[in-house]
């Protein structure tokens, strides 16, 4: 379970401590690798997100500071996800470090893909006490049945709610929605004027759909992660399905279905797709990329709340080690490198990075500060959904051990829905059938 | 008479031991390749079929020897409405696919046999999309494609006119692919036909036209009769091919939307590959190879191809 325990009380607190931090030194702590793993090459990967394309821009650094040098290969999502699932399942060593990623989390770890890390870090010659491991949020996902860490977060997707024209929401008199109801009002109001789409998603729907579905009531299993019974045909899956179905269909721009996330952003740097929910790390860049044609329009808010309730998704995306891999040593000093205090802070300083996973770098003045855009305060939105997902632990069902295979069921029927190929009702029963087939191959009980 | 006999049967027996040390020394010789012919095909096969058997799932490597439900995987495949149609839409590829290319490979086969320095220089131009790589074939059919950055669209829209998304309209996107598809390889049909082409004795031709055929004609009665067996050939290739489809699904639509393109090799590729399920995955592969066999029997069978002229 994700448990995110923060307040804005000690955010306060924090920011001293973390502002000084980023005055520090970035090779700090990395005197004595530099003699041990000299001359040692370690590779790894990851799939396209922001933060392994930040910490590209510094590995020079690491490089000349420990003697280790990296090679790190960025993918497709799911490019990523096969070739890895494939790579650790067959105990391979092509990769020292990998992003794990949030919805292989309890597969990988739980068939012992990855490897412990307690060893480095109760280790004081492996890993410095300021270090503090203890600093990262919601690292409950990453440990495994011992209680072993096998991985740190580097991101943590928060979802937010956003309109990159929101000029158009204020020439037709309305605000961000705040419910469901909202969502359609304003996308009949602002659809196609100037040119723009009202909304605009990508199609990973599995991580998308959900925090839709429970804000209608309903959930994804039955009880996670004890009882893994899909719950896909009930007509509050249905009726989210539905919903979330016709935004794609009236309101998107053509051929969204086909959209990755790097093309939804584009699409709304643009300014070709107006309203988008996801993870903060696809809102920023409207504010900040130089690319981006809606800097001055674009509008930051909560995921909306549901006819059930308020269910903004979460999910934390980590590093590890894979258990193959033949240069532990090197690539924990890699680990440790990229997700120190110093580092995550110059990231954040230098990128604005907003999906931050350490307590102290959330929590400190610089963070809030890069997180304050076009005069509104992201931080304090990016922490009240964290805050929400930890408090009420929804979010167990992410890292269920086969929602990768009941996920595409959903992208399926999802797409049968948009495409009107089936009705909702049609679509999510066999989506429920082939569910349910998928957990029994996975081994699981399905308790109907 | 037993004479002959008596000098006889010494003999023939001397002939059937000198014919089974030679069958035993060809066997000798042969055993090598056999043995590499059995490890390099047949064993994976055969480990195919035994691994269909089982519930492998690499989360659990302990299921990979469990044989007490051997016939699971078959039966969960009965009722899988996925898998059943992933089997449809792979005949409707096979079959647009395979007679596309054909009837293109032959019509251009056709036209490059004329004898024109043009068309001669023009040969190589047509060979390109089958010498790309496939994943270069992907994306270029992905950017044209995909509405917002599509040269197509953006001539559509100029001309005032629209076209729907082909790639996420369940009515257009097995054609998308059918069509790319097509385009990377009616020149591998085109290449075997010409080839075939340019071996018919011109005296045929001739013949005809002295006996007053056209030249449709001629093409029909003649030129195509006698390209019959490299025909077959080659639409039997493009036939096995066309069920190992999977670089422009991949790139293309995933499979989508819904399941409209998800064909049975696909299906298999994603339940072994983002879901483990090896055994499963393995079953699936099982029948795809059968019914592979089992359509080129047919088709060999029915075209009368390999009788005895």
């Amino acid at each position: 379970m994700t448990r995110i325990n923060l307040s804005r009380r000690s955010v306060l607190l924090a920011g001293a401590g973390a502002a000084a931090a980023l005055r520090a030194p970035a090779v700090l702590g990395q005197a004595k690798a530099k003699s041990k793993y000299a001359g040692t090459t370690i590779r790894g990967a990851g799939f396209s997100m922001p933060f392994p394309q930040y910490l590209k821009n510094y590995f020079p650094e690491f490089e000349a500071a420990t003697g280790i040098k990296v090679e790190f290969d960025i993918q497709a999502f799911p490019v990523y996800n096969q070739r890895m699932d494939l790579e650790l399942s067959t105990g391979g060593s092509a990769y020292d470090v990998a992003v794990l990623t949030f919805i292989y989390q309890d597969r990988w770890i739980g068939a012992g893909w990855v490897s412990p890390l307690d060893e480095f870090i109760k280790d004081p010659n492996a890993t410095p006490p300021d270090w503090d491991p203890g600093d990262f949020v919601a690292q409950t996902s990453m440990r495994d049945a011992k209680g072993q860490t096998c991985g740190f977060g580097i991101e943590a997707g928060a979802v937010l709610f956003w309109a990159a024209r929101a000029d158009l929401l204020d020439k037709a008199g309305l605000e961000l929605p705040a419910t469901f109801d909202d969502i359609v009002k304003v996308c009949e109001a602002v659809n196609g004027k100037d040119g723009v789409a009202a909304w605009v998603q990508d199609n990973i729907h599995h991580w998308n759909w959900p925090p839709y579905l429970m804000g209608f009531g309903g959930t994804v299993f039955k009880d996670p992660p004890e009882n893994l019974t899909p719950t896909l045909d009930t007509p509050q899956a249905i009726e989210a399905a539905q919903f979330y179905a016709d935004l794609l269909r009236k309101y998107a721009p053509p051929a969204v279905l086909s959209y990755t996330q790097d093309q939804a952003l584009e699409a709304q740097l643009k300014g070709r797709g107006n309203l988008r929910s996801s993870s903060a790390t696809w809102a920023l860049p409207l504010a900040k990329s130089p690319d981006s044609t809606v800097k001055h329009t674009v509008r930051y808010g909560v995921f909306p709340t549901g006819p059930k309730g308020w269910f903004p998704g979460n999910a934390m995306t980590g590093i590890c080690i894979p258990a193959g891999s033949r240069q532990k040593g090197a690539a924990w000093e890699f680990i440790k490198w990229a997700l120190s205090k110093e580092m995550l802070s110059r990231i954040v300083k230098d990128h604005g990075y907003p999906s931050v996973c350490r307590r102290s770098v959330i929590q400190s003045e610089p963070f809030k500060q890069a997180m304050t855009l076009n005069g509104q305060d992201v931080a304090a939105l990016y922490l009240k959904t964290l805050e929400r997902a930890g408090e009420a632990g929804y979010m167990r069902y992410r890292t269920a051990a086969v929602f990768p295979q009941v996920g595409d069921k959903i992208n399926r029927a999802i797409e049968a829905i948009a495409t009107q190929q089936m009705s909702a009702s049609t679509a999510m029963k066999q989506a429920q059938l082939q569910a349910i087939q998928a957990v029994r191959l996975g081994g699981y009980k399905v308790d109907l | 008479m037993s004479l002959v006999l008596r000098f006889a049967a010494p003999r023939a027996a001397a002939a059937a031991s000198q014919a089974r040390q030679r069958r035993r020394f060809l066997t000798w010789c042969l055993a090598p390749s056999l043995a590499v012919l059995f490890v390099i095909t047949l064993a994976p096969m055969v480990y195919l079929v035994v691994v269909s058997f089982t519930p492998l799932n690499l989360t659990n490597p302990a299921t990979a020897w469990r044989f007490d439900q051997p016939l699971l995987n078959y039966r969960l495949l009965l009722s899988d409405e996925r898998f059943l149609n992933s089997l449809w839409v792979q005949a409707k590829l096979s079959f647009w696919t395979v007679g596309l290319q054909l009837a293109i490979g032959v019509g251009f086969a056709l036209l490059l046999n004329l004898r024109s320095g043009l068309l001669r220089a023009l040969r190589t131009v047509f060979l390109v999309p089958m010498v790309l790589p496939p994943i270069v074939v992907a994306i270029i059919w992905k950017v044209l494609y995909t509405p917002d950055i599509s040269p197509v669209y953006w001539t559509f829209k100029a001309l005032g006119l629209s076209l729907p998304a082909l790639i996420t309209d369940p009515n257009w996107a097995l054609p998308a692919i059918i069509a790319a598809d097509t385009w990377e390889w009616f020149p591998l049909t085109m290449l075997m036909v010409l080839a075939a082409l340019q071996t018919v004795p011109e005296e045929l031709a001739d013949a005809a036209r002295v006996d007053g055929a056209n030249s449709w004609q001629t093409t029909a009665h003649v030129l195509l009769p006698y390209i019959r067996g490299t025909l077959m050939v080659a639409g039997l290739f493009r036939l096995i091919d066309s069920i190992k489809a999977f670089p422009l699904i991949y790139l293309l639509t995933d499979g989508g939307p819904g399941s409209v393109t998800e064909v049975t090799n696909y299906y298999a590729f994603e339940q072994a590959f983002n879901f483990s399920y090896l055994g499963f995955s393995s079953a699936i592969t099982v029948v795809l190879v059968a019914a592979t066999l089992l359509l080129s029997w047919v088709v060999v069978h029915m075209t009368g191809w390999g009788a005895a002229e």
